[in-house]
């Protein structure tokens, strides 16, 4: 079943000097219930503009986004969780806090706040943080705590942008199982935005790829690896796959 | 190599972290440490003023008073009971007034800084406010609302509230817009934005323009109180200018300032560190 239809979306940006540039051209793809939809393309193509229009903070030019839950339209723009490519969290306030802010946001009952922040921050390792300033952590650390501000609202859908771009790679592939795991456990419908070939074939239930700006739809692929994932051979040879289909821009971007 | 002061420095560190399991920096240091960092620089600056006076002192004895006969007054003066009250209206004067213009500027800032039209709007009221003389504003009070209390409150408020904006305007313009869409992902309501977005970053611009403002608000104050109250410290300084007595307008002076010094390091200065202990001390010329 379907969370998000994208549906002909288009969008433009207006150059320094005033002409039209596209960025979105006649993109429509489908954000499956309950899996991890990565989107790859190369730098520049239009990912996060992409992400930030499901989110609200941009308005589409033409075309649609169709929220769905159990098959049923919704009215209006849901409330998402969005992991982005920097931490952003609020410096002057504790890890906890953050976390609590954003359930706030979400209308979360003072009560139960707590516990929520308390169980979030132990599933990505971060419980003996939560009364640690943001700028005290690492970088990993900051965006495990990105990771558990954006499941902790329970939304139905979850965006993530780049999340692991900025962190070293031994760091980035811990994150990446954490988020693995925790997206198959908790059942959550992802959109994950990335222009690291391996890290979409071990992330992915389904694959969007995305050609040159003005980025429009090159592949829609299912992952044939099972779930849940483990870090196996077989990853690299879907990352092949998925190479052979799309073409980055920059050489060396793996 | 280490030398065992630093051995002890670390020591002391590694006792601190264990003291504060959160690891939020305890913001002391090793007392040595403590006085010749801390203290001994502003001490340091004061003496050079005094020295500079008395140097002056010597080589023109007619022109100004003695810095120690002026001590001497400000002894007499502070062993006088009606000091506190002169003190206490004056202070109370420069803090209500400053008060009310930070309300105000803090609202006005946050709208220029995010609304286009209000930026259009109080653009030019800013301009124009700030080429106005405190001392313009003061005749104008006293002669609006006459000798009484809400004269000085309202010239103070008046004065610094142009600068303030300029301050906290320029604070919301270079805000972190990052973190605004954040709290827009995030559904955060209106007044969460603005009290736990918006108003944090600007805590700099706040603290700049209360220091600001209090030494501005001073200034007006004294002037209204020559001419529009009947006590407070300018009030006093202008009974002393009428029977020429220099040495009691500097010491009037001089007891003001030390109570604005003390205001600011023994309230702002340690408000300030508590709201900024989130922030990791930047050491940008190691040792
Ligand atoms: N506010 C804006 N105004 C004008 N142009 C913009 C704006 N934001 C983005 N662009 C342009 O849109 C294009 C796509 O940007 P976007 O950030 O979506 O790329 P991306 O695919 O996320 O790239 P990367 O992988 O490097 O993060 C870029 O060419 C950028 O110059
Ligand atoms: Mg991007």
């Amino acid at each position: 079943m379907a969370q998000l239809l994208v549906k002909g979306a288009e969008k433009w940006f207006r150059r320094e000097d005033g002409r039209p540039l596209k960025i979105l051209d006649r993109l429509s793809f489908e954000a499956r219930e309950g899996c991890v939809t990565v989107v790859v393309g190369p730098s520049g193509c239009g990912k996060s503009t992409l992400l930030n229009v499901i989110v609200g903070l941009e308005p589409l030019d033409r075309g649609e986004l169709v929220f769905l839950n159990n098959a049923r339209e919704l009215p209006r723009r849901p409330l998402i969780g969005y992991v982005f490519q920097s931490p952003r969290l609020l410096p002057w306030k504790t890890v906890g806090e953050n976390i609590a802010l954003a359930l706030k946001g979400a209308g979360v009952d003072q009560r139960e706040r707590e516990g929520r922040v308390h169980r979030y921050l132990e599933l990505v390792g971060l419980k003996e943080f939560v009364n640690q300033y943001p700028l005290y952590l690492s970088g990993g650390q900051r965006q495990r705590a990105g990771l558990a501000r954006a499941l902790a609202i329970e939304s139905d859908l979850v965006l993530m942008d780049e999340p692991f771009a900025s962190v070293d790679e031994l760091t980035a592939r811990q994150l990446r199982q954490t988020t693995r795991h925790l997206c198959e456990q908790l059942h959550r419908t992802v959109l994950f935005v990335t222009h690291n070939l391996a890290e979409a074939a071990y992330m992915s239930d389904f694959v969007v790829a995305l050609t040159e700006r003005p980025a429009c739809m090159a592949e829609y692929l299912a992952n044939p690896l099972p779930s849940p994932r483990q870090w196996s051979p077989e990853i690299y040879g879907f990352a092949a796959e998925l190479e052979s289909k799309v073409t980055l821009k920059e050489e060396g971007d793996l | 190599m280490t030398s065992p002061s630093d051995t002890r420095a670390a020591t002391a560190t590694a006792q601190e972290e264990v003291a504060h399991p959160q690891g939020f920096p305890a913001g002391s240091l090793p007392i040595g440490r403590e006085i010749t960092g801390r203290i001994l620089p502003p001490l340091v600056a004061l003496a050079t003023v005094f020295v500079l006076w008395w140097a002056l002192y010597l080589v023109f004895p007619r022109l100004l008073p003695g810095p120690l006969s002026t001590l001497h007054e400000a002894v007499r003066l502070l062993s006088e009971g009606t000091f506190l009250f002169h003190m206490y209206q004056s202070l109370r004067r420069v803090f209500v007034g400053s008060i009310v213009a930070m309300f105000f500027s803090v609202a006005v800032g946050i709208y220029m800084g995010t609304v286009v039209m209000g930026e259009r709007f109080f653009q030019p009221l800013v301009v124009l406010g700030l080429t106005i003389p405190g001392l313009m504003w003061s005749l104008i009070a006293v002669m609006l609302f006459g000798i009484n209390e809400i004269a000085p409150y309202f010239a103070v408020a008046v004065t610094i509230f142009p600068m303030l904006v300029i301050n906290i305007w320029a604070g919301v313009k270079a805000l972190d817009k990052e973190l605004i869409d954040m709290s827009h992902v995030f559904h955060f309501s209106p007044w969460m934005k603005i009290s736990q977005v918006i108003v944090p970053q600007l805590v700099p611009n706040i603290f700049a323009a209360t220091r600001y403002g209090l030494g501005l608000a001073w200034k007006v104050v004294v002037v209204v109180e020559m001419f529009g109250t009947s006590n407070g410290v300018g009030y006093q300084v202008m009974k002393a200018y009428q029977i020429f007595n220099m040495e009691a307008v500097i010491a009037w002076t001089l007891t003001f300032v030390a109570a604005m010094i003390l205001i600011e390091y023994g309230v702002i200065n340690l408000v300030e560190r508590r709201l900024t202990a989130w922030r990791p001390k930047v050491e940008v010329w190691r040792r």
